[in-house]
């Protein structure tokens, strides 16, 4: 199994959100989808993941490393995991190249300005590359976002209600576009929405969430 | 015919007010500007070759020094208090504004006092054998005391800018890959520029306006050499000039950071999502709630113990009727003089609601440029122009009068009062345009709507709205004004004194001791003043408005 999490619990100190027990594997290349109301655990379940917050027990393997358990615990840093936040954070004092460029270490200049570009290509936004995020509209906000979580060739990409920010229209066009990008790059997936339709366009898989408990997985009927 | 009606529809008394303020700002400075056209003077060809590269070296050093440091101090106590829990960080967060309520020069005299020959430090020292060789009456002691009594302005800023910087920002930087350090160079810090910079250039335009710490210490810049050309040397049209010149160096440091920004935005609409604060361990649980103390002890409770001390001493001589007076002159002037800068600047911020125009935005500029130019280039500019308006209005005072002389508003309160209106305007202002901006502009529609007038809106809606926003603009003005020295020693009637200028007075004539009276009580003005603005801010009401 590419994505192995185990008996993970959880607990704000405020008490505010849990969850409880949650177990589920992934295989290589596979799209999840969370589904679950507001206050479900479903954001902490990413954020968990991603190492922004440390569980109470429980374990986080994805491909072959063990990113959390009982006496290791992997920092946010170093575990190779992409997110795209809710409200997109891209860094407003930087341009578009640099915002992508950000996460990329360890490589010549001219690879960086590559994977920029490449990046930028496959989100289809080559012609923004030197503008600043408030110069771009909520849409193209949301592309680079993804774009810059995914140079890094993050192990996994964790989207985070990656279309509540955006109008109807735009959503369905982005959520095709979505979904062609992951397919496109076989990139193992999970994102978290509240809406089924989202989660039955793109996901192979959908899992659901209540008061922290995971209580149901389906494969989705496609449209 | 268009731009006909929307002349007479924009006629009313807001506009009327803000285009006669606008006026009575900018015509005084144009004064200064058309003097330069004048023959120069022998006393100003002295200064250019003799003196000015040296004013100019001095500034720019003490400007540079002061705003490196302030930043610096201000950025690191902001950062503790806000990212940060220990034990007394609450009541530490608003302590570190206190030092703003402590004015430059009483500190400067303090200080100065303390490490004398026979000061309270080198006595202590003395006594225990040892001996101390700070001569703080210099540049670098200059620089010490500013950075001291300044630094708040930069705290405050960032610190507000730091409680609103969501956590998404670092959370993202890291999940990318970036260390701590790193996301807080390339993240935390740049974001926080715009306030970062807006406090070090308000800590660089006070240092820039100062005069009672320069004067004492004898560092020779800009504000030193505008007196000393204008008391000493007599010659205003060499105190003009150098104001020109001191002008052309605050336009151009705004100018320069308005062009580093350039496209650079520092702000994105994102669910602002607060970052926890993290329990300090280890060693750094002591070291730095104890630094943060340790700033405290030197801008806050050194001179404010010294001046208990020295109060103790002299308060039998020096709290007489005369006294009384000082208290209630400083008062009425700083009351007529604060009313007078919120009245004023709350007609401008309604004129400048709605439809925007150039004509606004240039009006806005105006009354926002009295905050830049230092009190000695505002007291030269509004002596000059009061005495054209006597030299007016002379036949006009003989028909009342026919023994009069020529100078009437020239030597009376109107002078600097005005003055105060013209340097603090910017201030005022603001802090009420913040405040408009929070509430939106539909109540005033929905009240127009009804049939009620501008000012009928102004006193029955808008003015309950903002409320807590005018008051603190009103605290923040009258505090200003309270400890403002130059504009008063300039512009002042004669013998006429304030708590300001009597402290200023008695320390040029070496009774510092007797100024620790005066002194301790502008502090506890202040500093009551500035605690009734940092915990009135929690109330006030609560608005909800859907955004469109």
């Amino acid at each position: 199994m590419y994505v192995k999490v185990e008996n993970l619990d959880f607990k704000y100190t405020s008490d505010e959100e849990v969850l409880y027990d949650i177990t589920f594997t992934m295989n290589e290349g596979e799209v999840v989808a969370i589904l679950g109301s507001s206050g479900s655990g479903k954001s902490t379940l990413l954020r968990l993941l991603s190492g922004l917050e440390i569980p109470n027990q429980g374990s986080i393997v994805i491909d072959e490393k063990t990113l959390c358990s009982a006496e290791h615990f992997v920092e946010c840093e170093r575990r190779s995991v992409g997110m795209v936040f809710q409200d997109y954070a891209l860094f407003p004092h930087m341009t578009v190249a640099k915002n992508i460029a950000f996460g990329l270490k360890g490589i010549t200049k001219e690879a960086k300005s590559n994977r920029v570009d490449e990046m930028l290509k496959l989100v289809n936004m080559e012609e923004k590359k030197h503008v600043y995020p408030h110069e771009l509209s909520g849409g193209q906000q949301q592309r680079i976002a993804l774009a810059r979580a995914l140079a890094p060739s993050p192990s996994i990409l964790l989207l985070d209600e990656p279309f509540s920010n955006l109008d109807a229209d735009l959503k369905l066009k982005i959520r095709q576009e979505l979904r062609l990008i992951m397919k496109t790059t076989q990139m193992t997936a999970i994102f978290v929405t509240h809406d089924y339709d989202d989660a039955a366009e793109i996901a192979d898989r959908i899992v659901y969430l209540e008061n922290g408990h995971i209580v149901h997985e389906e494969v989705p009927k496609k449209h | 015919m268009i731009f006909g009606r929307r002349l007479k529809n924009s006629i009313n008394l807001f506009s009327v007010v803000s285009v006669i303020a606008g006026m009575l700002i900018i015509v005084p400075m144009l004064n200064i500007l058309v003097e330069l056209f004048s023959p120069a003077s022998d006393t100003w060809r002295h200064i250019q070759t003799h003196l000015l590269r040296g004013y100019i070296v001095n500034t720019l050093l003490l400007i540079g020094f002061v705003a490196v440091f302030s930043a610096s101090i201000g950025l690191f106590t902001a950062y503790v208090v806000t990212r940060f829990d220990f034990k007394g960080r609450r009541l530490l967060s608003w302590l570190l504004i206190l030092p703003l309520a402590v004015p430059s020069y009483i500190a400067a005299y303090t200080y100065a006092d303390m490490l004398s020959y026979t000061g309270t430090f080198s006595r202590a020292l003395r006594a225990i054998g040892l001996r101390h060789g700070i001569n703080i009456m210099t540049l670098p002691g200059a620089v010490f005391i500013f950075v001291m009594t300044l630094y708040p302005y930069v705290y405050m800023m960032v610190k507000s800018a730091l409680e609103k910087q969501s956590a998404s920002f670092t959370e993202n930087a890291r999940l990318l890959g970036a260390s701590k350090f790193r996301s807080f160079f390339t993240i935390v810090l740049p974001l926080l520029r715009p306030a970062l910079v807006a406090g070090t250039l308000l800590v660089v335009l006070e240092t820039l306006n100062d005069y009672g710490v320069v004067a004492y210490f004898n560092v020779r810049v800009f504000s030193f050499a505008i007196f000393d050309a204008w008391e000493r040397l007599g010659d205003i049209s060499a105190a003009i000039r150098l104001s020109a010149v001191l002008m052309v160096i605050v336009f151009a440091i705004i100018f320069l950071e308005r062009f580093l920004r350039g496209k650079r935005r520092y702000t994105l609409h994102v669910k602002n999502r607060p970052i926890l604060r993290k329990p300090l361990v280890g060693l750094n649980r002591y070291l730095l709630p104890g630094s943060l103390w340790l700033i405290m002890l030197f801008a806050f409770f050194i001179p404010l113990f010294q001046l208990f001390y020295y109060a103790r001493l002299t308060y039998r001589h020096v709290l007489d009727i005369s006294f009384i007076y000082l208290v209630i002159n400083s008062l009425t002037l700083a009351i007529t003089a604060t009313f007078l800068t919120i009245l004023i600047a709350l007609m401008i911020a309604n004129f400048n609601r709605g439809r925007q125009s150039a004509f606004k935005r240039g009006l806005l500029k105006v009354t926002n440029l009295g905050y830049a130019i230092p009190g000695a280039v505002i007291a030269i500019a509004v002596i000059v122009f009061f005495i054209d308006i006597d030299h007016a209005l002379y036949p006009l005072y003989r028909l009342f009068n026919p023994d009069t002389g020529r100078l009437v508003l020239t030597t009376s309160l109107a002078m600097l009062t005005f003055a105060f209106v013209l340097r603090f305007m910017a201030i005022g202002y603001n802090s009420i345009e913040a405040a408009y901006d929070k509430v939106g502009e539909k109540f005033t529609e929905a009240a127009y709507s009804l049939n009620h007038s501008k000012v009928s809106t102004l006193i029955r809606v808008d003015l309950p709205l903002i409320k807590s926003g005018l008051i603190s603009a009103a605290i923040i003005v009258f505090i200003d004004i309270i400890k403002e020295l130059p504009l008063t020693l300039i512009l002042r009637p004669t013998n006429y004194d304030t708590l300001a200028s009597r402290v200023f007075r008695y320390a040029r004539e070496e009774m510092l001791q007797e100024s620790a009276v005066p002194s301790l009580f502008l502090i506890a003005i202040s500093t009551l003043l500035i605690y009734i603005l940092t915990h009135q801010k929690k109330k006030g009401v609560r608005i909800h408005v859907r955004k469109s």
